[in-house]
């Protein structure tokens, strides 16, 4: 039973429901659509959660930016001279920093799983909490180690 | 037969198949790889802008080839497993499913072995490539 009032022209009956909220499964029974991204209401556990696998994938593509830097080293000082003057410039010193960002949030988030998976932190309060407090962190530490590169002078623009 | 039978622990039914041991290989790499990240992004630090011939003698260091080889070998580990879910996750199709997967396979071995040989490399000293590679 339905407590909260349907919106528009949705229909109890699924036969005659035009929301698109009801299926029919394969074996013939109507059965309610499952949950998708487009109808679920915004959350900060699934932002956190997308949010990691978006900073994972993008760590891969650093993954072979870090290895690129290791075949310039091997390859001498012309290679790795080659390498810093494109990965020194504006532009590369911004791709460095979307990695550092990408692999705090990553980092956080993965710790975040982790306590989750040790069955700790599930209540809705304390994994929301745990959300926000994962992506802050990650930002935070991010712009922290930029900040201290540029004041102790190891990288200018 | 086989996709009928249930295995429970603690009353908990588990994965038939390879399931659950992707499940965990996935947590233990995160495991190790959460003291290792914060070691690597103190390398980076001292790294940064130091040069070709400091990153040479960083390389001198035992314990910075062996903890940087055993990040990359864990990274590219778990770098392949969450890659295979997000494919698992949208790609239905098996044709596609199963060459995307083994193209990731493919590079993540590539990036694995030769990672590893270029750092054996700097930390023996040798000489730059492609020193007795031909050209």
């Amino acid at each position: 039973m339905s407590t909260s009032p349907l919106p528009g022209d949705a229909s109890n009956d699924p036969t005659d429901d035009q929301t698109g909220r009801f299926v029919v499964q394969p074996n013939g029974r109507v059965r309610p659509l499952s949950p998708h991204l487009q109808v679920w209401r915004w959350h900060v556990t699934m932002a956190a959660s997308i949010l990691n696998r978006m900073t994972g994938g993008a760590l891969s593509v650093g993954a072979v930016i870090v290895f690129l830097w290791l075949m310039a080293l091997a390859f001498g000082p012309e290679a790795y001279a080659t390498f810093t003057g494109w990965m020194g410039s504006p532009l590369g010193l911004l791709v460095w920093f979307g990695l550092t960002l990408a692999l705090c949030l990553h980092l956080a988030g993965g710790v975040r799983h982790l306590i989750w998976d040790a069955a700790v932190g599930l209540s809705p309060k304390t994994a929301d909490a745990l959300s926000w407090a994962s992506m802050i962190g990650g930002v935070v530490v991010a712009v922290a180690f930029w900040a201290f590169l540029f004041s102790s002078g190891r990288v200018v623009l | 037969m086989s996709r009928e039978t249930k295995a429970f622990v603690k009353g908990v039914k588990v994965s038939d198949r390879h399931g659950a041991g992707e499940w965990s290989a996935e947590r233990l790499s995160s495991l190790i790889l959460v003291p290792l990240t914060l070691w690597g992004l103190w390398s980076g630090f001292t790294l940064s802008g130091a040069g070709y011939d400091a990153a040479l003698d960083w390389f001198r260091s035992p314990v910075n080839a062996v903890l940087l080889a055993l990040t990359l070998l864990v990274s590219v580990w778990h770098m392949q497993m969450g890659l295979k879910v997000i494919v698992d996750d949208y790609i239905h199709k098996p044709g596609s499913r199963g060459a995307l997967l083994g193209l990731i396979g493919l590079l993540c071995i590539l990036i694995a072995a030769a990672g590893v040989f270029f750092i054996v490399r700097l930390a023996l000293g040798s000489a730059p490539l492609p020193a007795g590679f031909g050209i």
